[in-house]
């Protein structure tokens, strides 16, 4: 070796060195990218959590909060340049198109002795072409948020349980005087995932498991025409359906009671809580079509395929989805991925209002894990959805979103 | 330092002594001299500027996708990226979109910065208080500012529709950012106002440039207003309202975040831009050939504008 050779190579290690801040002590040192509600504030559990695992394992963790709404475009652009973090937490949307990009690392070896410990759809949303890429964090599904006082006014005396009592309900607490509404609903994307378990409530699919695009069959039609109805025909949503681009603004009707019904998740909890600390409103299961089902969604956590620090950023995925991962989203109010959470006990032990969305796990469906999932559900199908708010006719408008996705994905 | 200890020193001894600064002071030292001089400059404008607009029109020609980025598949595809933007319907419709956009902004921008410069150019009590206060929407970031008109436009509490219905111009509430008819006009209300207040600053300074004794003489002549306008002021403000236009005319084709935080280019791509197209493209499809294609045709868009604008400048010089 010549010494300029020798000398290139010691300043490139002296560089790199200064540069990432590394020692060979601190070679464990894990960057840790999480959504920002888990984040909250020096208070939050993930931070006592993380102590915990630093003193367990003698590694140190860094956590970087991101907005949801950040986060994908972030990972993009930081994995991209070879950057980013070793360990981050994923919308278990975005695990197909990070993991076709080969940005996300393979775990299926180490994953798989683990499968029995989650419950299949979350575990199942971390898998993509038959490899691991995640494991789950935690869960969520969407449920029937019901305002009780507006619904007792309007004379009916139990939540809807199927689609009549849904529509009816929907209905009778309309009152365009009032001002009120039976149903707030998303636009456009927020839409589309609303949806979903409407889709496959009524043996409808999106994309089914053998890769073929049913969006346009009758049955997913069918589903959308009954819920763009409710707003074209029956008039029983706001008009903010037309503009309501995030779960603030879906909400926002319900939290200001002049909607008596929400379908969403249990992050809508806290939200209406904090919105209209008086609203006196319950959660139920999602009324049910054909069969009962309800679209599966929460975070997966997955490692960066370029980390320099693999089996710390294991060791940790590991400690946050292993069996202290119950009692982590407990404080959180959110829903363990755990399998172990699903038991009656366990889920007696949640609080109330968690209890419906943990009840109707079993109906939970995953959406369709392909590696444009984003752009099928941020553009075709919310376009799709928001056609139908405007008048078209269901069928063609799925008709032609399938059409889109098939072009899409080649097909 | 001294110009003389910038040249070869003579010693006691009588002998000459050489100096580094001595190099620049004569023969290819002196002409290279001013070239180091602007090196430093040179070289942060090549690197912060010229070379990312570069590679963004080369990554036009490329296929740079999250996965090909990933996996080395970043390969030459010469005019692909292209085709497929024509091939796409939204970017007709973009392209239509941003036509209206600039030519209701800028149109609208000029007059009413025109009409409230000429309003605001003359001597009254508090004349310095409605200047500040007209500048306000301006200054107000544009985050605040879009936050604060889709709650005005909100079609069920906006008090944009209270104040129609009461004004008896509409009946009943209406979804403006909903509504695939009004969406991009309902936007441009919201730029206009914003940017309406840097026109009239631009052309309040070139009134008060305007010699008083010529708009005295046209007076005295029989000028009724609009003459005086048409045939004195604007031909002394010809420089400066050009300036204004092609400016506003660059700033409202770049404007991403009054579009973007208002309907991010829906409901149904009736508010798409070409800037919120190409947005969408990299960091919604996350396929960087397709944005960057999009951002070359802007970009050639821009430059023959900037071409314009400077050469204006250089006409003002010459005057």
């Amino acid at each position: 070796m010549n010494v300029h050779a020798s000398f290139r190579k010691s300043a490139a290690a002296a560089i790199a060195a200064l540069g990432f801040g590394l020692s060979p002590a601190m070679a464990d040192n894990i960057v840790f990218w999480i959504n920002s509600p888990l984040a909250a504030g020096p208070d939050a559990p993930i931070h006592e959590e993380i102590k915990a695992f630093e003193a367990e394992t003698g590694h140190t963790v860094e956590i970087q909060p991101v907005a949801h709404m950040e986060m994908e475009r972030n990972l993009f652009v930081a994995l991209s340049s070879g950057a980013g973090p070793d360990v981050m937490a994923l919308d278990i949307a975005w695990v197909a198109g990070l993991a076709d990009a080969g940005l996300l690392a393979d775990i299926t070896e180490k994953a798989a002795p683990l499968a029995g410990e989650f419950q299949a759809g979350p575990f199942a949303s971390g898998r993509f072409n038959q490899k691991q890429y995640a494991l789950p964090l935690y869960t969520n599904n969407v449920a029937l948020f019901v305002n009780d006082r507006m619904l007792a006014e309007a004379g009916i005396d139990k939540a809807p349980t199927n689609w009549q009592e849904f529509q009816e309900a929907a209905v009778a607490m309309t009152d365009k005087e009032k001002g009120t509404y039976g149903l707030t609903f998303g636009g456009g994307r927020m839409g589309a995932f609303q949806i979903y378990s409407f889709i496959w409530q009524n043996d409808g699919e999106i994309i089914d498991e053998n890769g073929e695009v049913r969006v346009g069959d009758p049955e997913a039609a069918g589903a959308v025409d009954f819920l763009g109805k409710l707003y074209t025909e029956s008039k029983a949503m706001p008009e903010a359906v037309l503009t309501a681009g995030s779960w603030d603004e879906v909400n926002a009707p319900f939290v200001q009671e002049r909607a008596g019904m929400l379908v969403s998740g249990d992050w809508a909890l806290g939200a209406l809580e904090k919105g209209n600390p008086n609203l006196d409103f319950s959660v139920h299961p999602l009324p049910a079509g054909k069969k009962a089902a309800t679209v599966i969604g929460g975070y997966d956590l997955a490692i960066n395929a370029a980390t320099s620090v693999p089996d710390a950023s294991w060791e940790l995925v590991r400690w946050l989805t292993g069996p202290r991962g119950i009692e982590l989203m407990r404080k959180y109010d959110r829903l363990s991925a755990a399998a172990a959470a699903t038991t009656p006990e366990a889920i007696a032990a949640l609080p109330e209002e968690l209890q419906p969305f943990m009840a109707q796990a079993d109906a939970g469906t995953p959406r369709p894990v392909v590696a444009s999932w984003s752009q099928i559900h941020n553009e075709i199908i919310a376009s799709a959805w928001d056609a139908v708010l405007r008048g078209k006719s269901a069928q063609d408008a799925m008709t032609e979103a399938a059409t889109a996705i098939k072009g899409l994905v080649g097909q | 330092m001294g110009s003389d200890e910038m040249t070869v020193r003579t010693l006691p001894s009588g002998k000459l002594k050489w100096t580094w600064s001595s190099v620049f002071e004569t023969g290819w030292g002196a002409r290279v001299y001013p070239y180091l001089m602007v090196m430093p400059a040179l070289v942060v404008v090549l690197g912060v500027v010229v070379y990312p607009v570069f590679s963004g029109i080369a990554s036009a020609f490329y296929d740079v996708t999250l996965k090909t980025l990933n996996t080395g598949g970043v390969i030459f595809v010469g005019l692909r990226n292209f085709e497929r933007v024509f091939a796409d319907p939204v970017f007709l419709q973009a392209s239509t979109n941003t036509l209206v956009w600039v030519v209701l902004n800028v149109v609208a921008q000029l007059v009413l910065g025109l009409a409230l410069a000429l309003l605001l150019h003359r001597a009254m009590p508090g004349i310095g208080f409605f200047r500040s206060g007209i500048l306000v929407p301006w200054v107000v970031p544009s985050v605040v500012a879009v936050l604060t008109w889709r709650w005005m436009y909100d079609p069920s509490v906006g008090i944009a529709n209270e104040l129609l219905i009461r004004l008896g111009i509409i009946d009943d509430y209406h979804p403006w950012l909903g509504d695939t008819a009004t969406s991009l006009y309902a936007v441009t209300v919201e730029s206009i106002w914003k940017g309406t207040p840097f026109v009239m600053l631009l052309l309040l300074a070139a009134l008060q440039l305007v010699p008083r004794s010529i708009i005295e003489a046209a007076s005295m002549d029989g000028a009724s207003g609009w003459r005086k306008l048409w045939y004195v002021i604007l031909p002394q403000i010809r420089v400066s309202f050009a300036i204004a236009a092609v400016l506003t005319f660059i700033l409202t084709v770049n404007n991403f975040n009054a579009i973007w935080l208002m309907t991010e280019g829906g409901p149904l791509n009736s508010s798409e831009i070409l800037f919120t197209l190409a947005y969408k493209y990299g960091f919604k499809r996350f396929d960087l050939g397709m944005a960057s294609a999009v951002a070359t045709m802007l970009f050639v868009g821009l430059v023959i504008a900037t071409t314009v604008y400077l050469k204006l400048i250089q006409a003002r010089e010459g005057d």
